[in-house]
């Protein structure tokens, strides 16, 4: 932190992308926007159609699990 | 102590109203916020980091003098620790945003503990969210100039997977990867700053209002006080946290932007 050198090989564009960037907020974020996606989808279809709330649960269930999904597929190996 | 009380001029359970301050300008107008002591201090900030980098800048030398090495220090905190470390080499090009980022919001945030200032103008919702569109603004762009306009809507919004499920997938991505961004980034900062400020007030005025019902509760009003001096320490921590943590998750959305699929 004190000693100034600047980073070896600078402005390089090649090498690895650091390793954890802020991965743990994403796959929050993805878990919690997958059920307010969908649970808020689901909820637009119950006052459209008129039941009492069947459809926001059970989108907001698909969306946590489209939520785990996506983070195997962005984040996973 | 009635006195002190009514200088501070808040009823006991402090409300949203305690952070709309009199108006400066014109002195005293009711219901006028467009120059308080928040703007003051706001200008403030901007004012103290273009001096203090102007100042320990002038004449730098190869050996540092000892503003020049604190200033060094805390460009080089960020472009290291925070610009290159998430976002990789190309981050030195981004390390000069996310330092003048890292102090605007920490000297903004320490506003928040400074005795007789003690509020932070990032306890308005105003402030943060600028600073989040304005970041959210400059990854967008990064990740368009990067890759252009439809390989970055694509790389961000596309998931690999099959076929079939990406109609169920698109919306999720899009949710939070362009509205839940900028938003958390915002409240996050805000909702501390907030919160930080309620915290102290409930702590000194809380104090008044058990001194002034009855004199026995005297010991209790000076416990809540000194807990009030614990607290502010415990609130510089959360400065410090939240200005870094702000400018990590720029950091971080700009390496999203930057980097191809994954």
């Amino acid at each position: 932190m004190t000693g100034q050198e600047p980073p070896p090989d600078k402005r390089g564009d090649d090498g690895s992308p650091p390793p954890d960037t802020g991965a743990g907020m994403t796959a929050v974020t993805y878990l919690i926007a997958g059920m307010l996606v969908w649970g808020g989808i689901g909820w637009l279809i119950d006052r459209y159609v008129g039941t009492q709330g069947i459809f926001a649960g059970i989108g907001a269930v698909l969306g946590i699990g489209l939520g785990v999904y996506l983070i195997v597929r962005r984040l996973g190996a | 102590m009635i006195v002190q009380s009514t200088v501070l001029a808040a009823e006991f359970p402090p409300s949203v109203e305690d952070f709309y301050l009199p108006s400066i300008l014109p002195w005293g107008a009711e219901n006028n916020y467009w120059f308080t002591k928040i703007t003051v201090l706001a200008w403030v900030a901007v004012a103290l980091i273009i001096v203090f980098f102007l100042v320990t800048y002038r004449k730098p030398q190869l050996v540092p003098s000892k503003k020049q090495w604190f200033a060094e220090s805390v460009y080089g905190f960020v472009r290291n620790n925070i610009a290159v470390e998430m976002i990789g080499p190309r981050g030195v090009n981004f390390a000069p945003y996310l330092t003048t980022l890292f102090c605007f919001v920490i000297f903004m945030n320490f506003f928040g503990i400074v005795p007789l200032i003690q509020i932070s103008p990032n306890s308005h919702i105003a402030f943060p969210a600028i600073l989040a569109v304005i970041s959210y603004v400059m990854f967008i762009y990064v990740g368009i100039r990067q890759h252009g306009f439809v390989k970055y809507v694509k790389n961000s919004l596309i998931p690999p997977a099959p076929w079939f499920i990406l109609p169920l997938l698109i919306p999720i991505e899009f949710f939070s990867n362009f509205l839940v961004r900028p938003f958390s980034l915002a409240v996050r900062l805000f909702a501390n700053m907030f919160a930080g400020h309620m915290l102290l007030l409930v702590f000194t005025l809380g104090g008044f209002a058990m001194i002034n019902a009855n004199a026995l509760l005297a010991p209790v009003s000076i416990l809540s006080w000194i807990l009030t001096i614990a607290l502010t320490f415990l609130e510089f921590l959360v400065i410090c946290l939240q200005a870094y943590v702000f400018t990590v998750l720029t950091a971080s959305y700009v390496q999203g932007a930057l980097a191809d699929e994954h």
